[in-house]
């Protein structure tokens, strides 16, 4: 025991209930402090502030927290690094000691801050513990999306093809070690499916899709990339495998009485293949009584179509009298039979089905990127030989994220032989393809330590291993060819070279993924397609503005990665990205059209930087209201990183809990707090989530609720007070290196795969310092995680 | 006596998608009774687990009425009035091992009564799950030893964390500690992992070879990395090889069938029915076609995970389920819980009418079924584990007395429940996590 509590006086004044509050069965409170003799005030400042402040809470018989800073020395931080970081972390987001309490002065935290970061980061710099990731990291779904985009330039849709990924530490592709047969079986199906697709050969019988649209989506207006002039439909992406023609089939959206929609007088249904029309076709509602049954049977047309990606569109021709015509301001929503009915008829689903009269694989961008520069019809068995090895080569090459060798080759040469005896050179390659889609060494990624690593010992990443977590990090997909030769060459580990490698990655088109996939998780948009808001409350929403939401944070937080801006653009900005359905959601004039565009702001829009999106906005909220609790816990976990404690177990049943619905939420959730059992927490959670008020459960603004008007006073965790948005943006940039810390941490879990521990702090400090001198430009993020220890070694075992 | 695949029709139903096409079409697949009795009955041949999320209100729960029969059965059962006669209310089961009470360890602990490891990362562990055990008892003989269904398609991010990784939340079935099943929600999917792609014996037959090649070269692979690595990561490649050995044999088990019993000709369904009672509905359909094919004899279907947010319009109430749960005592609240809970239920009545009119050797498909419906919190509102709302439905073959209400003094295990279900198909072992007997007076008459 290295201190003693200042007095026991002291230690009882914190009362019973705040054990509770903190969520700790309080079995240990019973057992009594062992008395010890005082010891003299300490010299060492860290020792004197944490004798002051946090002995009360934090020494071995109260263990507030599960934290006793009893039995570790503060002049020796790094003898118990996990205790002092989260120390670390506590002082800098200033919510230790709380708010409540007696706090030190600022000075004070800062000298102790610095001076406990500048002692574990000198113990990490001379002895740097990078963890370890695991050894066999499958890859996700998306990865495996985007590895066959990249492998073989076939676009799938790996959501029908395998099964759900499982999120830890916020992300998918953390917990993926395991394979189960189910997964396995999926595999293989995949792979025959996408070998199949790639090189165009026969099928057995004419196969089929069916691609079904969003039934909350609204089609009364245009969709960008139809013809001017249309209204609703959709255009559907779609890999041909074949020349040949196929059936393009429509059906009509019904109500629950199996009537179409809409369907009030004949329209005009246009369907296109990249964008030039092939069909134009009358649908009308059927005379008298009669069903609707085959009402819209004769929307098909059969197109001859080349192998390869190919657009579909199918869309209605817009008339005049499908002008809105009423004297209340209409609703942009138009999908539900009962509320707000579809005004015109609406595509259900489209089904493409084919090849028939197959004329062979036709010239694909896949079959070019198969073969190379390779015959597609070698002509001789030897030739055929040859030209396989060499396509099989360069394939597996890509898809092993390494230099094949003659061993590498044996089996899928096999696989070649025995699928070319059944059918031709064609299915040759396919079979093998599909032996090489379902290997391990595709479908992992395998880290290996050195083979003469003693346990625990920390090495430098191969430039190999150090490619796969450049492209998986930043494009979640496989390594490209300049990547991969670099690795080959050992050059990867050049400073320069590594640093040339992530600008040239951070500016191709892959690099979107850090949006799409990594921001979509970070930010929870990826909740966003399970949120459904109560549509009395919420007549307005459906699908179309659910897409353009989410939109505008995508193609938002991709400005700031593509002109490489700094970081704290995400908090405050004063632009965004805005389509027609968007602008007037948010009430800003001057937007016209489908297509979205950067918008430069008023000062008085209330839009701009993230916390003033409705994407987040939306998904933190309830169906019927907004929820400041979730806004608030959203917040301290994605932007502050420090999200609250669970809640405690057994969450007492509070009698009087029941709380009149007709109050304002805040007063609502005052009751709330008025429970010492849920105040500890809430006063933390909920003020920020307060300040957002101003916003409702699908981000419009408003200065009223029910009449009340808005108060959107709040604060931060670390006990601040603001006002609304703006005084919470200007919260989080007074402090821009809780933020830097939260995103660069979110994106270091990403990008190794696993959650960061305390031992990863000193690197993540390094990264935000080096980020600051470039005013956290992204890149000086991406940057220092590429260059950070954790990215760049390994632990053994 | 896999007579019954020979029943399906040349070319079913399961195109049109939506239940109104759906179910017209399954009747028509109920196989000639004159084939079936000349099948012999056997005991208990299959077991089956379907979750409901996030408790119920166990006031309009537990059937009221205190002489152990079901004479009246409660609002939230009110849609099992047709199959009453098999089916068996138990009140006051727990699940200890679930507290710290949350969401993940209500899912995690509902088939394995088992302690989740508190954790986010890749070491989680939790427990051998009780239709994995009895799968390994009774699913060797058929293709898939278990079929894992699900409801939810899409992901979500930051909902199941409190420390807990999402694996606890969202897998029911585990076949050991440290291996969550994933369970699919993609009927098209289900019906591929049932029936194949479907085409003549012949194709049928290359198909499975061509898949079976694969696998020996996905074992040889892999075995090729084993030598390179350390100890835990060369048991991290046994368990990939087992994986591998287990497709294995469901191809070959696959082979055996389509020599045996040529499947005929189906059709796969398309998508995914927008409505959630369609899409239901056809998974429950879909588990009715395994059963009669005898294609797996151990099923668990999870309605939704838990803190789902879903809406079910179809209830007439707007409110979110998981929000709702949380209802803090509020009468209006607790009643609109109450209409999801009834909801539910109602499709599990589906279920049962479904096997109860699919005939079997000599009585039904439930005849010859033990089919556990329940969830891993009994009052959602304080996240506990305990008064779970538990049924048992099950036949004649079995021994199994329906219409029956099963009311302990006493919290009890819900392992007990387990190990009983787990003796009636043939496992014998003598207890199963926390059981503390077996629940032998499910199957005894009814004293009075």
């Amino acid at each position: 025991m290295f201190f003693h509590p200042r007095s026991n006086f002291l230690r009882l004044r914190a009362p019973a209930l705040l054990w509770l509050a903190a969520g700790l069965t309080p079995a240990w409170a019973a057992a009594a402090p062992t008395p010890t003799a005082p010891h003299p005030v300490p010299a060492n400042p860290t020792a004197a502030m944490i004798q002051d402040y946090c002995m009360d809470c934090h020494d071995s018989a109260t263990r507030k927290g599960g934290v006793s800073l009893e039995e570790v020395d503060p002049a020796n931080p790094a003898a118990a690094p996990d205790v002092w970081e989260r120390v670390v972390r506590k002082l800098n987001s200033r919510q230790m000691p709380p708010n409540d309490q007696d706090r030190p002065d600022e000075a004070t935290y800062n000298q102790v801050v610095a001076s406990l970061e500048a002692s574990l980061d000198k113990v990490a710099q001379a002895h740097p513990n990078p963890g370890r990731t695991d050894t066999f990291r499958r890859l996700n779904r998306t990865e495996y999306q985007n590895a066959v985009r990249d492998l073989l330039a076939v676009q799938i849709d790996a959501t029908a093809l395998l099964p759900n990924d499982e999120a830890s530490h916020g992300f998918d592709n953390v917990t993926v070690g395991n394979l189960s047969p189910t997964l396995l079986d999926r595999y293989i199906t995949a792979a025959q499916k996408i070998a199949r697709l790639a090189l165009g050969t026969s099928r057995r019988t004419p196969g089929g899709d069916t691609i079904r649209i969003r039934p909350d989506l609204t089609q009364e207006e245009h969709v960008e990339g139809l013809p001017v002039g249309t209204r609703g439909g959709a255009l559907i992406p779609y890999e041909f495998p074949e020349d040949g023609e196929y059936d393009i089939q429509v059906r009509l959206t019904r109500d629950r009485n199996e009537s179409v929609e809409g369907l009030t007088k004949p329209n005009d249904v246009e369907m296109l293949v990249d964008r030039a029309r092939v069909a134009l076709l009358t649908v009308a509602p059927p005379e008298g009584t009669k069903s609707y049954e085959g009402v819209d049977q004769n929307l098909k047309v059969r197109v001859p179509v080349k192998a390869g990606p190919h657009e579909i569109g199918v869309t209605f021709l817009k008339s005049a009298t499908d002008i809105l015509e009423t004297e209340r301001e209409p609703f942009y929503a138009h999908f539900n039979f009962h509320r707000h009915p579809r005004l015109t008829p609406a595509v259900y689903q489209v089904t493409i089905t084919g090849p028939y009269d197959a004329k062979g694989p036709g010239d694909t961008p896949s079959r070019r990127l198969i073969f190379g520069g390779e015959p597609m019809h070698p002509a001789n068995a030897a030739a055929e030989d040859a030209s396989a090895r060499r396509i099989l080569a360069g394939l597996m090459r890509r898809a092993y994220r390494r230099p094949v060798t003659d061993e590498d080759l044996r089996k899928p040469m096999e696989f070649f032989h025995a699928g070319e005896v059944e059918g031709d050179f064609d299915s040759g390659l396919e079979n093998a393809l599909c032996a090489v889609l379902v290997s391990p060494q595709f479908l992992f990624r395998v880290e290996q330590d050195p083979p003469a690593a003693k346990p625990g010992a920390v090495y430098a990443l191969g430039d190999l291993d150090l490619a796969s977590r450049l492209s998986f990090f930043l494009w979640s997909s496989l390594p490209d060819d300049e990547l991969l030769a670099t690795a080959e060459r050992g050059e990867l580990g050049k400073p320069a070279v590594l640093e040339h490698q992530v600008r040239r990655m951070l500016a191709d088109e892959r690099a979107g993924s850090l949006a799409t996939n990594f921001a979509n998780q970070w930010l929870y948009l990826r909740n966003l397609d399970s949120f459904s808001p109560d549509l009395r409350l919420f007549p307005d929403f459906d699908d179309n503005l659910r897409q353009s939401m989410r939109q505008e944070t995508e193609l938002f937080f991709q400005s700031i990665q593509r002109e490489d801006r700094s970081v704290m653009d995400l908090i405050k900005s004063d632009y965004t990205f805005l389509n027609e359905r968007l602008a007037k959601h948010y009430g800003i004039p001057n937007v016209y059209g489908s297509r979205f565009r950067r918008v430069t702001l008023d000062p008085d829009s209330h839009r701009g930087g993230l916390l003033r999106q409705g994407s987040i906005l939306t998904v933190t909220s309830y169906a019927t209201r907004t929820a400041p609790t979730i806004r608030g816990k959203w917040i301290m976990e994605n932007l502050l990183g420090s999200p609250p404690p669970p809640p405690p177990p057994n969450v007492p049943a509070l009698k009087d809990n029941t709380i009149s619905a007709s109050l304002p939420m805040r007063a609502r959730l005052a009751e709330h707090r008025a429970n010492p059992a849920c105040a500890s927490c809430h006063n933390l959670i909920d003020p920020a989530g307060f300040a957002l008020e101003n916003f409702d459960a699908i981000g419009r603004w408003r200065v009223t609720e029910e009449g009340i008007p808005i108060d959107a006073t709040g604060g931060l965790p670390d006990g601040s007070k603001c006002d609304g948005v703006a005084g919470l943006e200007n919260g989080l940039a007074a402090h821009p290196e809780v933020f830097t810390t939260t995103m660069t941490e979110k994106l270091l879990t990403f990008a190794l795969g696993r959650g960061v521990e305390p031992y990863d702090a000193p690197a993540i400090r390094q990264i935000v310092r080096q980020a600051k001198a470039q005013d956290y430009k992204f890149s000086s993020l991406i940057l220092g995680i590429v260059n950070s220890t954790p990215f760049k070694m390994r632990k053994s075992p | 006596m896999i007579i019954t695949k020979k029943a399906l029709p040349r070319r079913t139903f399961l195109r049109g998608m939506g239940a109104a096409v759906a179910l017209p079409l399954l009747d028509a697949m109920v196989p000639a009774a004159t084939v079936m009795t000349s099948t012999p009955a056997k005991p208990v041949r299959r077991l089956g687990y379907i979750f409901m999320p996030m408790g119920a209100d166990m006031p309009r729960w537990i059937p009221p009425g205190t002489n152990g029969r079901l004479d009246e059965l409660s609002p939230i059962l009110s849609s099992l009035a047709g199959v009453k006669d098999h089916v068996t209310a138990i009140t006051n089961l727990e699940l200890r091992n679930a507290y710290p009470g949350t969401h993940a360890t209500s899912n995690a602990a509902y088939l394995s009564a088992a302690k989740a490891k508190h954790t986010e990362s890749s070491d989680f562990y939790l427990g051998t799950t009780a239709d994995q055990i009895a799968a390994q008892q009774i699913g060797q003989e058929t293709q898939l030893p278990s079929l894992e269904l699900a409801m939810d398609m899409l992901q979500t991010v930051g909902q199941c964390d409190n420390g807990y990784a999402c694996v606890y939340q969202n897998n029911l079935s585990w076949s050991s500690p440290t291996t969550p099943l994933p369970a699919e929600a993609h009927p098209r999917l289900v019906f591929e992992t049932l029936f194949g792609e479907g085409g003549n014996v012949a194709d049928r037959r290359a198909a499975l070879r061509k898949r079976a090649s694969l696998l020996d070269w996905v074992t040889e692979d892999i075995s090729s990395l084993q030598a390179k690595l350390g100890a835990a990561d060369r048991a991290r490649v046994g368990q990939y090889l087992d994986t591998v050995r287990e497709v294995e044999r469901r191809i070959q088990r696959a082979e055996a069938d389509v020599a045996d019993n040529p499947l005929p000709d189906l059709d796969r369904p398309t998508g995914v029915p927008a409505s959630y009672t369609e899409h239901a509905k056809l998974m429950f359909d879909l588990q009715v076609l395994a059963m009669q094919g005898d294609i797996t004899r151990v099923m668990t279907f999870q309605l939704a995970r838990e803190t789902s947010t879903r809406v079910y319009p179809e209830t007439g109430v707007s409110d979110p389920h998981h929000p709702l749960t949380h209802h803090g005592n509020d009468p209006d609240k607790i009643a609109r819980m109450a209409k999801i809970n009834q909801y539910h239920v109602s499709l599990f009545a589906y279920f049962l009418e479904r096997l109860k009119a699919t005939p079997e050797g000599d009585g039904s498909l439930l005849d010859h079924s033990l089919i556990m419906y329940g969830s891993g919190m009994g009052n959602p509102n304080v996240h506990d584990h305990i008064n779970l709302p538990v049924l048992v439905a099950g036949g004649a073959a079995g021994g199994m007395k329906g219409n029956r209400h099963i009311r302990y003094d006493n919290p009890t295990p819900l392992a007990n429940l387990h190990l009983t279900l787990l003796d009636k198909v043939g496992v014998r072992i003598d207890s199963f996590a926390d059981s503390s007997r077996k629940m032998d007076e499910l199957f005894q008459p009814l004293a009075i």
